[in-house]
């Protein structure tokens, strides 16, 4: 087992699962990936989307139906968990419930046949980098959600692994816990500077904590870029629509040039730019709330007349939702709130409409 | 403190509570009264004091060993059918689609009563039995097979009896773990070996303490078997059969239950010492944190 690395590469990992009816589906599709020493990953999606199984079977609980993972030079997809050598996180901690904490943190550690004095140094080590120093004695069902999750990370980071698999560590902390311990789960790899990969649904904890994010979808990966192009440019509606592009319009291409494409509605104009390719007279066209502004463009391009529908205060800025005279909703983010009812015009920079190719019905 | 002292008076009016009385009722007629029964009933003999029935018991030649011939019995078939039982169920953890049929086979002699495991027993490993008949057929061993009429016929049906009920126990207990502790104790570096030592073992412990407890009992009160695969005049002369005797030949009510009493406290005192090694050991959630 090895505690340092270069890159670890997957090729083209593929998981099938049996489904109902006896056929087979993929839970994962396909992923391949090259992970570079000191990055963090995060593995983005919504629940089912694979990217658990991922973990997975790079962790090596799971079997692969096809490709290959190489730590370096060494294909590792066929070894079992216990001769890799990652250290995992899961999400319901999996603490050992007859272990004190420090008992606990130095499994791994006693497994690789660690002299005992080491093991105790360096197991306070960990128990101090995870700020649980006085806790050591205690046994996991007498610590909080909190505390439980830091003796999780110390037990998989004590180890020293070269990369450390989190599924989901943030999911059964309350709001403020974690975005603490998220800062902490960051300190942390800098620390230790390995490479973490890190699965989550949530799309703040992913873009705060990673260098490089890999959104996927029913096992497929749908990109893979850094949190701002992730966030900035999603490569197709999917994308789009799981970073909080809320407004998903269906629009005729009335000319596409280099300069942008000109798009209409029923009663909306708009210029966007081509993020996917696509031909055909439909497009899949993608606004953010926050990219719309109350008011009138300049010289009136990229402008929508509407009537606000409804206005939802969330203390910073409101949602309002107003509405075309043709019917179309669009979601507004706006600091200074107009009253139910009023006419406004609403409009939108080019660069930030981002067309499609249309969506399968 | 007030406060709370009058919520816990106010708490028993609670009249679900008056769905346990069915089951009291239960108990008092058909377990504690007839025990109390027999209490009185061993310290009142026929002839001679209070205690006559106990001093009798433990000054005659052919009563008192009774406790060693039962022990000697009880004790070896409880840990085989406990350590066979484990490592199997161990196997059995993970849904399979053999776990069923494994299952269902293993579990098959717990609906035979013992009298119809002895019957079995006697034809198939007499000594002009089917085992012996097929051995002799293959030329394996031509020598007499003698597994019934004695201690082993005995010690073979109590495992074939008590096996299905302990297995069932463990399996429950096993599978109440949760294999995400497996698994994370595997990318520790854990195998297979160190998983079952360092986490199913200690887990396990206290429910193969209960089990041990469970499974002994029913093997420290073996009668059928004793009597029809055993040696009940000797090595097979089990506490049960002295009891019996007591009262249905020599119709000595009082002695007779005064043998069930030492029975049951040579029970109690076995079971008592399981249970104070396993308040030694880890008693708590199975799982690994919060659900």
């Amino acid at each position: 087992m090895k505690h340092d690395f270069r890159e670890l590469k997957l090729d083209r990992v593929t998981r099938r699962f049996a489904g109902a009816g006896g056929h087979a589906f993929n839970a994962l599709d396909e992923l391949s990936i090259t992970i570079r020493r000191g990055e963090f990953i995060a593995l983005l999606g919504p629940s089912g989307c694979g990217k658990s199984t991922a973990l997975n079977c790079i962790a090596g609980l799971l079997a692969l139906s096809g490709g290959t993972i190489h730590l370096d030079e060494t294909r590792i997809d066929t070894l079992p968990p216990e001769k890799r050598g990652f250290g995992m996180v899961f999400q319901n901690y999996a603490l050992f419930p007859h272990m004190s904490v420090e008992k606990n943190i130095g499994f791994g550690l006693r497994m690789r046949g660690v002299p005992a004095a080491d093991i105790a140094s360096r197991v306070a080590h960990a128990v101090k980098l995870v700020q649980l120093t006085g806790q050591g004695h205690k046994l996991p069902g007498q610590l909080s959600g909190g505390q439980q999750q830091r003796v999780a990370i110390a037990r998989a980071i004590v180890i020293e692994p070269p990369l450390i698999l989190m599924d989901e560590p943030l999911s059964n902390l309350d709001a403020k816990l974690r975005i603490e311990t998220r800062a902490e789960i960051r300190r942390i790899h800098n620390e230790l500077g390995r490479a973490t990969i890190y699965v989550t649904h949530d799309q703040d904890e992913a873009l705060s904590l990673a260098d490089r994010i890999v959104v996927m979808k029913d096992g497929v990966v749908q990109q893979i870029d850094t949190p701002h192009q992730i966030y900035a440019q999603p490569a197709n509606v999917h994308v789009a629509r799981f970073m909080g592009y809320r407004n998903l319009l269906a629009l005729d291409v009335a000319r596409e040039g280099s300069d942008g494409v000109d798009l209409a509605g029923a009663d909306i104009r708009l210029t966007g730019v081509r993020r996917q390719a696509g031909s055909g007279p439909r497009a899949a066209v993608a606004i953010r709330p926050e990219e719309i502004t109350l008011g009138e463009g300049p010289g009136g391009r990229n402008t929508i007349a509407a009537r606000v529908e409804h206005v939802e205060y969330c203390g910073r800025d409101s949602l309002v939702d107003v509405v075309t005279a043709s019917g179309t909703r669009l979601h507004v983010r706006a600091v200074t709130a107009p009253a139910p009812g009023a006419d406004v015009h609403v409009h939108v920079a080019p660069e930030r409409v981002l067309v499609y190719p249309p969506e399968a019905a | 403190m007030s406060a709370a002292g009058t919520l816990a008076a106010r708490a028993p009016t609670d009249r679900v509570l008056w769905l346990v009385a069915p089951a009291a009722m239960f108990m008092l007629l058909l377990f504690i009264y007839p025990f109390v029964y027999g209490l009185i009933l061993s310290f009142t003999p026929p002839q001679g004091d209070w205690l006559a029935n106990y001093r009798k018991f433990f000054t005659t030649d052919n009563l008192w060993p009774t406790i060693w011939t039962t022990l000697k019995l009880a004790l070896p078939a409880t840990i085989i059918n406990v350590g066979l039982a484990l490592p199997i169920a161990f196997m059995m953890r993970v849904k399979s689609r053999y776990q069923r049929w494994i299952t269902t086979i293993l579990v098959v002699p717990i609906t035979l009563g013992t009298v119809l495991i002895a019957e079995g027993m006697l034809t198939y490993f007499g000594p002009k039995g089917w085992l012996a008949q097929f051995l002799q057929l293959l030329h394996l061993y031509d020598g007499p097979i003698r597994l019934t009429h004695n201690y082993t016929g005995v010690l073979i049906s109590l495992v074939i009896s008590g096996f299905p009920f302990a297995f069932l126990l463990i399996l429950s207990y096993i599978t109440g773990i949760d294999p995400v502790l497996a698994r994370a104790a595997s990318t520790l570096g854990a195998g297979p070996r160190e998983q079952f030592r360092h986490i199913y073992l200690p887990l396990l412990a206290p429910g193969l303490a209960m089990c041990f407890c469970l499974a002994f009992v029913q093997a420290y009160s073996v009668f059928p078997s004793a009597v029809l695969l055993g040696a009940p005049a000797g090595p097979t002369r089990v506490i049960s059969i002295a009891a019996y005797e007591a009262a249905f030949e020599q119709y000595d009510y009082s002695l007779a239950s005064a043998i069930a009493m030492i029975m049951g406290f040579v029970q109690l005192i076995i079971v008592a010492a399981v249970l104070g090694l396993r308040s030694a050991l880890y008693r708590g959630p199975v799982s690994g944190g919060k659900g």
